[in-house]
């Protein structure tokens, strides 16, 4: 093997980056299919990190220049995914350095990997044939990206711990438009399983797809709306906590006023402590809250609101018909308060 | 009685926390008996009780809050609705205005409150009622702090 074939194979290798594009492109319309997020972004993870290790042993013993295309790692990568991404590719340039030593040395026909490693680098050349025949320059398209993937990944990690995450709907709508059959789970995932099994013609079309079409769909960082009817149900960390202050807000939003009708743990008249039937017993419109027995009590007496002196209405719609409407001012004044006690 | 015990009990673990809360009122609670309070209440400002400590006994029925507590007052002070003589207070709250969520405090407060603002319709004092009600604010306004030095400002000398 010449020059040629050299720089076939490291241009050859250089594809295999978008070969990680179109997985994780197919992996990701699988997650919009699955609509869960966080078990999908894991095996995603591990995924990727089995496919890069089967490159290194499978292709880079032939391909001293390989590391070129992807030795810039980004430098504002951050989270988690960018900086595992990062390590990894620390670890392939070592792996290159290393072969560089040896290449110096032997010939690549002769360094101990390369026989392993003939045939995944002849089909990697017919892959160079095919890709050079659409007339793009492999290098830095696959460069690109690449890159892409990498700002995708962040953006991902963003969305992910920011609340920006990206429109899922508009992958799918651009999956289906597009000519991608590879957004299908099963042969994406099957390569990634195994991918040095058949490198060759198995990932040829996705390598093309991914260098044609630099995936337009994910530029949008546009967020899922918590009340967005397609948000999956898997993604909401956000929207669990949302509901669950809306919740809290609901809970302590209650008709209350100031003092002494404040929302009380216990009852204002006979100090005993609301169970859970006093707590839901709002037997005036005015919003003082007192425990059934001493209701009751008053009832037997002169049968007065404590709070507001107006005669308890015996008939339950009465109070239910003017309830509520009264302590609009007191319900916000509460929300602000549950607020600043949470933080 | 055992609600208004354990009432009265909060009442007084209030007063005990917030005991600057209103510098006015000053709450104590009897030793050996919970249904009997005494309060001490400072005139207010810009009346003919100003600088006057007005000491107030209060005497706690079975049945509060739902009853209202009995108050009068021990110093003797010249106010249209307090009687001279036992100083019981005609106060509406204290009769058929009470709402359980009173409290003690609240009744002080009520109280300062209608000094600084005598009803002369309702007299139970006569004279100072009488007073005010022909005008002469002037005349009730020198006997109310006549009363008051005399009775509910140190002795001087």
């Amino acid at each position: 093997m010449g020059f040629d074939a050299m720089a076939n194979d490291a241009s050859a290798h250089a594809s295999n980056p978008k070969d990680a594009a179109k997985k994780k492109r197919g992996n990701r319309s699988a997650k919009l299919k699955q609509c869960k997020l966080d078990a999908r972004r894991e095996q995603w993870l591990s995924q990727v990190k089995s496919n890069k290790d089967g490159k290194i042993t499978s292709t880079c013993a032939v391909s001293p220049s390989v590391a070129s295309p992807h030795s810039h790692p980004p430098l504002s990568q951050t989270g988690k995914d960018g900086a595992e991404t990062r390590r990894r590719r620390e670890e392939d340039e070592r792996d290159d350095s290393s072969l560089h030593e040896m290449s110096d040395l032997d010939s690549p026909t002769h360094s101990p990997t390369s026989n392993a490693s003939a045939n995944p680098s002849r089909n990697a050349q017919s892959i160079i044939n095919i890709l050079s025949s659409s007339g793009s320059s492999i290098g830095s398209s696959s460069r690109s990206v690449s890159d892409e993937e990498e700002e995708e990944a962040g953006k991902r990690d963003q969305g992910e711990d920011g609340g920006v995450l990206d429109d899922w709907e508009a992958v799918a709508d651009a999956l289906t438009a597009g000519n991608d059959p590879g957004g299908q789970e099963s042969g994406p995932q099957m390569a990634q399983a195994d991918p040095v099994a058949s490198p060759g013609s198995a990932d040829v079309g996705p390598c093309r797809r991914a260098s044609t079409h630099p995936e337009p769909v994910c530029r949008a960082p546009r967020a899922w709306r918590p009340d967005d009817a397609f948000r999956p149900q898997s993604l909401p960390s956000i929207s669990k906590q949302r509901s669950f202050t809306m919740g809290m807000e609901r809970h302590w939003g209650g008709p209350s006023q100031k003092g002494i009708l404040s929302l009380p743990s216990s009852c204002p008249i006979c100090c005993e402590d609301l169970d859970s039937t006093d707590s839901s017993f709002l037997p005036c419109s005015c919003g003082f809250r007192l425990c059934l027995f001493c209701h009751k009590r008053i009832l037997e007496a002169d049968g007065r609101c404590p709070g507001c002196r107006k005669q308890y209405d015996t008939a339950p719609g009465g109070i239910d018909g003017n309830g509520g409407a009264v302590p609009l001012l007191p319900l916000r004044l509460y929300r602000s308060c549950s607020m600043s006690s949470r933080y | 009685m055992q609600a208004s015990r354990a009432r009265l009990f909060k009442e007084y673990k209030e007063v005990q926390r917030e005991k600057s809360a209103d510098p006015d009122i000053q709450l104590i609670c009897d030793d050996s008996n919970i249904f009997k309070w005494t309060a001490l209440i400072k005139g207010p400002s810009e009346t003919p009780y100003e600088g006057g400590v007005f000491q107030l006994a209060f005497a706690i029925p079975e049945q509060y809050p739902l009853l209202p507590p009995q108050v009068r007052f021990l110093t003797k002070i010249f106010h249209p609705n307090v009687h001279f003589k036992t100083g019981e207070i005609c106060l509406d709250i204290l009769k058929n205005a009470w709402s359980p969520a009173w409290t003690l405090q609240s009744v002080c407060r009520a109280i300062i409150a209608l000094m600084a603002h005598p009803e002369a319709d309702s007299p139970l004092n006569c004279d100072s009622g009488n007073l005010l009600r022909s005008g002469d604010i002037r005349g009730y306004r020198s006997m109310a702090r006549m009363y008051t030095r005399l009775a509910a400002m140190p002795k001087k000398g």
